[in-house]
């Protein structure tokens, strides 16, 4: 068999095994609709329709996708390097609230360098944020797990705390910050829905990040400390600084992540305003495996059962936490396929199934 | 038992017809037959990659055949699992062990067939079963010490004992002398002497010819996913079997050629390391290589040679002393500096440190010149057309199988994988190759080819440090020899003055009339 042929074959199974995953997750979706005692067919009708029919809908899909596929990016980079990055909702934060900072103070300027300059600033928040953990990781061997759930609440409460004081917009009740500039704002594109153009950044991100892994040489210092530090140790690469690096690259998307909600969807920064991007993106990372390539599919199918569960709920009446169940069963199935490949992955690192 | 010709014969206990077997880049197994019979041992030759590792993994279920049958004691099976395997009597040491480091030798040998009583594990009744087979085949063992504390001499017997422990009657050894020393290696043969005695059977594989025609009844020779021929040891002598692996002849006594040492590359002096164990702290060693030289490094694994190789490549800290490349210091400098002062290495520990498996072979073997990117723009964008007519070179010149760049390393055989990394760390043009166990697990025609690799590179004016635990390979190609023994060098000889008997001695902390020869 030629190789390109068995690469096929190979994303083609993993391809397949997210379906068997998504699948078996609608059927169980399916049971509890029915059990509930609603129509079947009218409740995924509505779904379909609040997925995809008409400007407005369609608009709402695109909107969730892109906090989905750039969460699950961010998470995904970070697992190259074998770091388990959960810290992506704290590195939004800090992304989010350095862009409503620089959307807001800087003015004058064209929106072709206002925006630019605010999301790569974002980018810089929530990389710095991400290498604190990254350098502990790498140096004092701290299990990055735990500093970065640590680390989450950390930037929550500041940014809880900035929005609350010192950058607090005066004029409205609520904890939330001023509205940044108009120049800053990312134009929409399809009214009246609030889809915008991150979408198009987010997916310029996945392009240059799968570019980046595979054809440089840094994308491939990365893969190899992810796989095997002793190794790229040995060799002459400095796996402690990939280690940092990849943690920094990996916050970063988290902060344009922030950045391009704060700058595309809301215009300020509303204190706790993520309903929990960042850990969605574990979810999406895990049910693509990693396989940036397969990562834009898992985040549309999922943003399109989110914005089509509203829809739902409105008339049928079938709540949308229908579609927290089948994320549930998603996540379990993905987990556990994950922990089968990692045990087949160390009987055959020692050349054959133990017995016992 | 062995049964005479003549007598009326039983089914042979293992029976494989036509096994055909295909991986993604090669036929592993092209319609092998291979058959074992009650009690005798059976050797299994042939180069790297030849299909033996695959032949037996396909009978201790671990691969499913394409093509072909499997009998034991004349049934036909269908070995789906290692499980079943052990049900019928089928126990695998594998080339790479599979301990649990941090359990004891007791736990690991139980390990999923424990006694128990009660249902609480019944650990008395463990340890005697474990005792009696133990002292009924002769084995030496500390059933509570730590695995991670215990030698791979005593690793091995523990691999064995729990195949027994499991049932086996059919136990094959997947190379298990590459790992040992000539006395253990004596030791693993007494226990395979004393198992046949048993009624045991035993399939042996091995590189090295000596122990091959020292220990089978029978030898089956592969070569390229083929049988070549089953021998009976009376037939056979070193020259055949060499000749009928390889297809060619072989030689391995090299003319060495008299070579006047230049100028001093490597010194080191009084270095004090830390080591794994105590024995192997590193205690005031020095020496020093000269251009156009091979220094051999003997010693009983374990005598602080990994910790010395470990401290010259900068992946161990020196705790005091100094080393010095070209009269600069490079003591504690990081691996990536000592390369760059012209030093490459080839590991002892190959899967753990030489390579990455998950990588392509093309990717491994430019994986050294990563930092200075001599296959990419400035800014790091891989030329890959060149990386890829780089690797067809050395794919070429070390005949690395198969010969595609871009198969992972995992799918490679152990000797070609390690021919990877000896092409690699050759190709890099150093002035100091340190080679440790360069030849471990490899067939008798690349041993030919590295050795003659490494004496090229001495002719060229390198300089080489050579440790191997196989005396023989130390022998044939070193100018000078250190012995270590316990962290120490217990003695220096040239290479006139050297021979099996006294570096024997040296390596087990004997005293001949040489010692005190700290440096040349
Ligand atoms: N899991 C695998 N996937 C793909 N190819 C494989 C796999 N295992 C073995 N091969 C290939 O099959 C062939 C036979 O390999 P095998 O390991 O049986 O050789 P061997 O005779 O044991 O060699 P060695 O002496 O080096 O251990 C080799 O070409 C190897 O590259
Ligand atoms: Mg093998």
């Amino acid at each position: 068999m030629n190789d390109k042929l068995r690469d096929f074959l190979y994303e083609r199974q993993s391809l397949l095994n997210v379906f068997i995953a998504v699948f078996t997750a609608m059927i169980v979706g399916t049971l509890v609709i029915y059990f509930m005692g609603y129509d079947i067919l009218e409740s995924y009708e509505a779904l379909y329709q609040g997925a995809f029919k008409g400007r407005f809908n369609f608009g709402g899909t695109l909107e969730r996708f892109v906090p989905l596929l750039l969460s699950g990016l961010a998470f995904a980079v970070a697992s190259k390097a074998s770091i388990f990055n959960i810290g992506v909702e704290g590195q939004l934060y800090f992304g989010a609230i350095t862009a409503a900072f620089f959307g807001y103070i800087i003015k004058g300027v064209p929106s072709l360098v206002h925006i630019p300059v605010t999301l790569l600033l974002a980018a810089a928040a929530g990389g710095l944020w991400a290498v604190i953990p990254g350098f502990l990781r790498a140096k004092y061997n701290v299990n990055e797990v735990t500093t970065t759930i640590m680390l989450n609440y950390v930037a929550i409460f500041f940014v809880g705390y900035i929005v609350n004081h010192p950058f607090k917009n005066p004029n409205v009740g609520v904890p939330q910050t001023p509205n940044v500039q108009p120049t800053a704002r990312l134009p929409k594109i399809m009214l009246p829905s609030r889809a915008n153009i991150g979408i198009f950044i987010a997916l310029a991100l996945l392009v240059f990040f799968i570019w980046l892994l595979n054809k440089t040489t840094f994308g491939y210092k990365v893969r190899a400390v992810g796989f095997n530090p002793f190794f790229t140790d040995y060799v002459g690469v400095k796996s402690k600084l990939i280690m940092v690096l990849t943690m920094f690259l990996s916050g970063a998307i988290g902060g344009v992540l922030g950045g391009v909600e704060v700058l595309g969807i809301h215009g300020y920064v509303l204190d706790n305003f993520s309903p929990g991007y960042g850990f969605d993106g574990i979810m999406v990372g895990l049910l693509a495996r990693n396989n940036l390539k397969a990562l834009p599919f898992v985040a549309f199918f999922l943003a399109a059962l989110r914005s089509g569960a509203i829809n739902m709920e409105r008339f049928t009446g079938v709540p949308k936490e229908v579609i927290g169940v089948i994320e549930a069963v998603i996540i379990l199935l993905a987990a556990a396929e994950v922990i089968v490949e990692i045990k087949k992955r160390k009987s055959s690192d020692k050349g054959g199934v133990e017995v016992g | 038992m062995y049964v005479e010709k003549g007598v009326k014969k039983l089914a042979p206990i293992v029976e494989m017809k036509g096994i055909y077997k295909e991986f993604p880049n090669v036929v592993a197994l092209n319609h092998v037959d291979f058959s074992l019979e009650k009690g005798e041992i059976h050797a299994l030759i042939g180069e790297n990659g030849a299909g033996k590792s695959t032949l037996m993994k396909i009978l201790y279920g671990i691969y499913d055949q394409d093509e072909g049958t499997v009998k034991i004691n004349g049934e036909e099976k269908n070995i789906s699992d290692a499980r079943e395997a052990m049900r019928l009597g089928i126990g695998m040491v594998h080339q790479e062990f599979m301990l649990a480091e941090t359990m004891t030798v007791l736990e690991n040998i139980i390990l999923g067939f424990e006694p128990n009583k009660h249902k609480l594990l019944d650990y008395d009744k463990a340890y005697s079963e474990v005792m009696d087979y133990s002292e009924k085949y002769g084995f030496e063992i500390r059933p509570n010490s730590k695995v991670i504390n215990i030698s791979v001499g005593e690793a091995q017997r523990v691999e064995i004992l729990k195949a027994l422990y499991r049932g086996a009657e059919v136990l094959i050894l997947d190379e298990p002398t590459a790992v040992l020393t000539p006395q253990e290696t004596e030791e693993l043969f007494k226990i395979i002497r004393s198992l046949k005695e048993n009624g045991k059977t035993i399939i042996f594989i091995s590189h090295k010819l000596d122990e091959v025609l020292e220990i089978a009844d029978r030898i089956t020779v592969m070569r390229k996913g083929n049988k070549v021929e089953t021998l009976s040891q009376n037939d056979a002598t070193k020259e055949k079997l060499a000749y009928l692996m390889v297809g060619r002849e072989v030689f391995l006594d090299f003319e060495i050629e008299e070579n006047e040492p230049g100028d001093r590359i490597l010194e080191v002096k009084n270095l004090n390391v830390f080591g794994r164990r105590k024995l192997s702290n590193l205690k005031d060693v020095s020496f020093e290589i000269k251009e156009g030289e091979i220094l051999g490094v003997a010693g009983i694994d374990g005598n602080g040679q990994t910790e010395l190789v470990e401290a010259l490549t900068g992946l161990r800290k020196v705790e005091s002393g100094e080393i010095k490349i070209r009269g600069e210091e490079i003591t504690n400098k990081s691996p990536l500096e000592i390369r760059h002062h012209g030093v490459s290495h080839i590991p002892e520990d190959r899967n753990k440190t030489g390579l990455c498996k998950e990588l392509t072979i093309q990717e491994n073997l430019i994986a050294n010149k990563l930092p200075d990117d001599p296959y990419s723009s400035k800014i790091g964008i891989i030329n890959f057309k060149r990386v890829k007519n780089f690797a067809e070179e050395l794919i070429d010149k070390f005949d690395i199988r198969p010969p595609k760049t871009d198969v992972k390393m995992q799918n490679l055989s152990g000797g070609n994988a390690q021919k990877v990394i000896v092409a690699r760390e050759v190709a890099e043009d150093a002035g100091l190759i340190i080679a440790s166990q360069p030849t471990r697990g490899i067939d008798i025609g690349s041993i030919e080819f590295i050795r003659s690799v490494l004496l090229d590179e001495r002719k060229a004016g390198k300089a080489v440090l050579l440790v191997s635990a196989d005396l023989e390979e130390i022998l044939s190609l070193s100018d000078r020899i250190i012995v270590m023994y316990e962290g120490e060098i217990q003695g220096t000889l040239d290479i006139e003055e050297a021979n099996e008997n006294n570096l024997g001695l040296m390596m087990t902390g004997g005293n001949p009339d040489f010692k005190g020869g700290v440096t040349a």
